[in-house]
């Protein structure tokens, strides 16, 4: 079955649903009550006569009718009929059935009216063959009533019509709406990322699916980017390192000195070891933006863990002729996260800042603040400026003024593959003068 | 002494190479190139030392040592990978293995942790005296205090830790890599030369005062500490 179709049936069983549930209620609290009471009173008032008939005789009866009718209740009627149902006595000039026993609901002519009238009576035949009637008419709530069942009923098919047509208008918009979502969904399948579904502006339920879906494109469109820019420049920094390469192992070949010839093949195991720290670098950036590492998350102790870089580093710092600072917050929650890569980051952010910023200090540190733990390094170098910042994050995207600093090309992006690995981010801010370069995670995510 | 090795490895040229180093170094090495037999041969025979590639035919590398262990061959297995981010290196030490080794590796670098765990498997089967003495350097891993020529050298914990791991391989040759691995609990490259200036602080303690060095730069490998003999 279409969805349209499913869609329209639906609103319509509910509307109709809906509908009879009111009409329903309107006719229980009305019809109801008043018929019940109807029904109470004329046998109650059979009840009477047939008492009277019951300890005397038909002419007490007789009499018992003339009585009663002195007061002259236009809505009773009481009345004695002949077997065949012509009246005898009492205020009824006829009855349009055949007279049966017990409890009827019919019309019939008062004495003295041009017309009948509806009512609700009994019949009871006597010894004689004669029949005693007691009866009431509707009067003006019940014929009231009837008038309003009748116009239940009519907007009940009314509900129904209109309820078919919402309906058929609400399955349009939905199949409009989602066919917009499908058509976008085709283009993007067919190789186009360029396309969005549109916004109706209403805010709505769609609107909110179309916005989500819209960000998972372009999600998806940064990320194949990125993988193309990654292997453009893979490419590009591959070169180099391969040419050097090559060109060491044809001089390596060509060398007579037995010395140099060693000389020039240190240099190539050199050159090949860069070469597979940056294609294992990659290989760690992509498993870390796969997240496939949850696996050997653990629980740590984020001031332990930068202690113990900063007494790694100390000496290395310290030979660049650089002060080693260790800014660790005193009590800080555990972080549940991978050691070894958030380690390689912090050490990335360190290899960085000796790479780049030759300043008198580097502080290495470990900050709460609010619900975000900042695990990093800040130096008093030339920092990054703020437009340079987006770049600096980029796979291989080293500043071009820093070019020429061999290594460090895949640092940030590894830091910030980290990052994101541990739902955080990394930050890149100002130190007046110099770069503060932080993995920033909150701890509840780390939980 | 030569020790008996079984290598587990398809790819041919690898294997030629290690076998034909290992042999030059005085070991026996038994040869097999896919998994299933690999595994036949570690539990029927009795090796010194298994090397394993992580990816042979027939039964992977990790299952076969997951296999050996749960069959209680307790025989310490390198094993070889292409595979080279942090986390495959762990998996790899995490199902049992004692040391790992990322392709492409330098012959050193194997030579040295097949030295290092081979002296391992030999120091379990020996456990008599605690010290650890190498030439005139007397180490006492319970005290944690280190002498040499009888005189108290003052240590960081963090140098005694790299003095008592380059005292259990005493005259073998020790990577950079393994340092980082075994001393740091590290599993990646940091590229920067961090070891090279511990050890370097280290040797000028050790060496401060004395005529002869103890700790050697073995160039191209790593270091060694021992009498230079």
């Amino acid at each position: 079955m279409p969805t349209g179709l499913k869609v329209a049936l639906l609103a319509a069983l509910l509307s109709l649903a809906a509908n009879i549930a009111v009409v329903g209620f309107i006719r229980w609290q009305t019809y109801d009550d008043s018929a019940a009471r109807i029904h109470r009173d004329v046998i109650e008032e059979a009840a009477v006569l047939e008492a009277v008939y019951a300890t005397g005789d038909e002419a007490a009866l007789r009499r018992a009718i003339t009585d009663i009718l002195v007061v002259r209740d236009p809505h009773y009627f009481a009345a004695l009929l002949s077997p065949d149902g012509r009246p005898e006595a009492g205020n009824v000039a006829a009855i349009q059935r055949k007279p049966v026993a017990g409890y009827r609901i019919g019309r019939l002519r008062p004495l003295g009216a041009r017309t009948d009238v509806d009512a609700a009576y009994t019949l009871r035949r006597l010894d004689s063959g004669d029949w005693l009637l007691s009866g009431r008419s509707f009067g003006q709530r019940l014929a009231f009533e009837q008038t309003l069942e009748r116009s239940l009923l009519l907007a009940l098919a009314i509900a129904v019509l209109l309820g078919l047509g919402a309906g058929y208008v609400l399955a349009r918009y939905v199949n409009r709406r989602v066919r917009d979502i499908a058509t976008v969904a085709d283009r993007i399948g067919d190789g186009d990322m360029t396309h969005r579904v549109p916004l109706s502006g209403g805010d709505d339920a769609f609107d909110g699916l179309a916005r989500q879906i819209n960000r998972m494109l372009d999600r998806i469109a940064a990320l194949m980017e990125e993988l193309r820019l990654l292997t453009d420049c893979l490419a590009h920094d591959l070169r180099s390192p391969l040419g050097r390469l090559r060109a060491r192992i044809d001089a390596a070949l060509s060398a007579e000195d037995e010395a140099r010839r060693e000389a020039l093949l240190a240099g190539v195991v050199q050159e090949a070891d860069s070469l597979m720290r940056i294609l294992t670098t990659v290989l760690e950036i992509g498993r870390a933006e796969a997240m496939a590492s949850r696996a050997q998350f653990a629980s740590l102790d984020p001031g332990d863990l930068v202690a113990e870089l900063a007494e790694m580093y100390e000496p290395i710092v310290e030979e660049a002729g650089v002060e080693l600072r260790l800014d660790k917050a005193a009590a800080l929650p555990p972080l549940f996260g991978h050691r070894q890569l958030l380690a390689q980051a912090i050490t990335n952010l360190i290899d960085n800042a000796l790479a780049y910023a030759p300043g008198a200090e580097l502080t290495l540190f470990a900050r709460l603040e609010g619900d975000t733990l900042r695990l990093g390094v800040a130096d008093r170098g030339p920092g990054i400026a703020p437009e340079d910042r987006a770049e600096a994050r980029r796979q291989f995207g080293r500043l071009n003024a820093a070019r020429s600093t061999a290594g460090a090309g895949l640092g940030l992006a590894l830091v910030e593959a980290v990052a994101h690995l541990h739902h955080g981010q990394l930050e890149l801010e100002d130190n007046h003068p110099g770069l503060i370069a932080a993995l920033a995670i909150p701890v509840r995510a780390t939980r | 002494m030569g020790r008996k090795i079984l290598l587990v490895e398809d790819d041919r040229e690898t294997a030629d190479y290690l076998i034909r180093g290992l042999t030059e170094e005085g070991h026996s090495v038994e040869h097999v190139s896919d998994g299933r037999e690999g595994l036949f041969l570690a539990t029927g025979q009795t090796f010194d030392l298994i090397i394993l590639d992580r990816m042979v035919p027939a039964l992977d590398g990790l299952s076969v040592l997951k296999a050996l262990r749960a069959a209680n061959v307790e025989t310490p297995v390198l094993i070889l990978s292409a595979l080279a981010s942090v986390s495959d290196r762990i998996e790899g030490l995490e199902s049992g293995s004692d040391d790992y080794l990322v392709k492409p590796f330098s012959f050193a670098e194997l030579l040295a942790r097949v030295n290092a765990l081979l002296r391992r498997s030999e120091a379990r089967s020996s456990a008599a005296d605690p010290r650890l003495i190498v030439g005139d350097l007397e180490i006492d891993p319970l005290a944690r205090t280190v002498k040499r020529g009888g005189r108290l050298i003052e240590l960081k914990p963090r140098e005694y830790k790299l003095l008592e791991y380059f005292a259990r391989n005493k005259g073998r040759v020790v990577t950079r890599t393994m340092l980082l691995e075994q001393v740091w609990d590290y599993h990646f490259d940091p590229g920067t030369n961090v070891i090279d200036v511990h050890v370097s602080r280290l040797r000028r303690k050790l060496e401060d005062g004395f005529d002869e060095p103890i700790l050697h730069t073995v160039r191209g490998a790593g270091y060694r500490l021992g009498q230079s003999s």
